[in-house]
């Protein structure tokens, strides 16, 4: 038999680079949907379902914000960043509008209530990741901290959170903005 | 709006505007690339935040919405290459040839891909085969002449190969049809454990 693996095979290579995914993913190619969920898909779900606690629904909330973006004409621009992060907020804000829902609020506490967390033991394990975004919270002073903490944990609206930490409207706007760029640097975020 | 985000990019990011709020930002948005940028800054923000809590792996893998109509023409011939081919196994069924029957909804697959849509195509070496597939990879055909046995198809990669399917010969042509998402830019052919053919295809 001939040995053709005389070298590594193209194929072990990324089939593109971000840049190439994300002029492909503007253009709407098709495979430029499959990849971006091949690479992502782990990410978006996992964000959906940290907000919603539910797989099934996690997975329906994925499904739609992705076909709602494809569907949508001039939905994403290259200067709008990267394509991970485009979804990434894509999905978490699909999510929380989900959860927002009163009739679907009141289905799922009554479900999380009669059901243990479905990813218990995934997250035990990822407990080192997790530390790591509370320790850099934790580098954020209170005043921003807790602000982005009602945010991003709470789903709460800038309005709830000027109200609930009885502070101005625009005081919790500059300080969620500020946290926010202070943690994704801490974090290592790369636009 | 014509005013910058500033700060309301961060909110946005968050998913913390309001539906009006919203689509003021994303009025402005449409216009303005600095805007777009501090979004895009934003974003990366949240998704570091989501990125570091627990991961989990999603209990299906979806697929990518359908793709733009083809134009009336090309359809029509897909339709009837489709609806011609199907109609050949009622005669099989008859005889209970059920096998036959799936193979031969296969090969309508397989012509309605290459009728409906743009394709490449590339022979193999070392066998009279050769293989259509779409530009994007979404789906690879498979014809070898002069058949006299099946042979497997396989998709060398990573030090490895996988079995991709068998192309089964009817009469002395043999066809697979692999509505495959991958982009594979090698193929191989096995008759008894060797390699008769080989193909590079090219994205």
């Amino acid at each position: 038999m001939t040995a053709f693996y005389v070298e590594r095979p193209r194929s072990m290579r990324p089939v593109s680079g971000d840049e190439e995914l994300a002029a492909a993913f503007a253009a709407k190619e098709r495979w430029a949907f499959d990849e971006a969920y091949a690479r992502f898909g782990k990410l978006l779900y996992s964000t959906a379902y940290h907000v919603l606690g539910n797989a099934e629904d996690a997975q329906d909330c994925v499904h739609d914000a992705l076909a709602r973006v494809w569907r949508s004409p001039d939905s994403y621009m290259r200067s709008r960043g990267a394509v991970r992060s485009f979804l990434t907020v894509c999905v978490r804000n699909e999510a929380i509008t989900r959860l927002r829902s009163r009739t679907r609020r009141r289905k799922l506490e009554e479900r999380v209530a009669a059901q243990p967390a479905e990813h218990d033991e995934i997250a035990t394990v990822d407990v080192i990741e997790r530390d790591r975004l509370h320790a850099a919270l934790r580098t954020l002073p209170a005043e921003q901290r807790r602000p982005l903490e009602l945010a991003y944990f709470d789903y709460k609206t800038h309005v709830e959170i000027a109200r609930e930490l009885n502070e101005p409207l625009g005081t919790i706007k500059s300080r969620i903005a500020l946290g926010l760029r202070k943690l994704g640097t801490a974090l290592g975020a790369s636009e | 709006m014509t005013d910058h985000l500033g700060e309301l990019a961060a909110l946005y990011a968050l998913g913390l505007l309001d539906t009006n709020e919203q689509q003021n930002a994303d009025d402005h948005l449409a216009t303005c690339d600095a805007c777009r940028r501090l979004l895009a800054q934003a974003e990366a923000d949240v998704t570091a935040m989501a990125a570091s809590q627990p991961q989990f792996e999603p209990p299906v893998r979806l697929h990518a919405p359908p793709a733009q109509a083809a134009p009336v023409r090309q359809r029509w011939i897909a339709v009837a290459a489709a609806v011609a081919i199907a109609l050949l196994p009622i005669g099989y069924l008859l005889e209970s040839n059920i096998a036959m029957r799936d193979s031969m909804l296969a090969d309508s697959q397989a012509i309605a891909a290459v009728a409906n849509n743009p394709h490449r195509t590339v022979a193999f070496t070392g066998t009279d085969a050769r293989v259509m597939y779409g530009p994007d990879g979404s789906w690879y055909c498979i014809v070898i002449r002069n058949a006299t046995a099946p042979l497997h198809v396989m998709w060398p990669h990573d030090g490895t190969q996988t079995m991709l399917g068998t192309a089964v010969p009817h009469g002395n042509v043999a066809l697979l049809f692999l509505p495959k998402s991958h982009r594979m830019d090698q193929l191989a052919l096995m008759q008894d454990g060797r390699m008769v053919g080989q193909a590079q295809l090219v994205f």
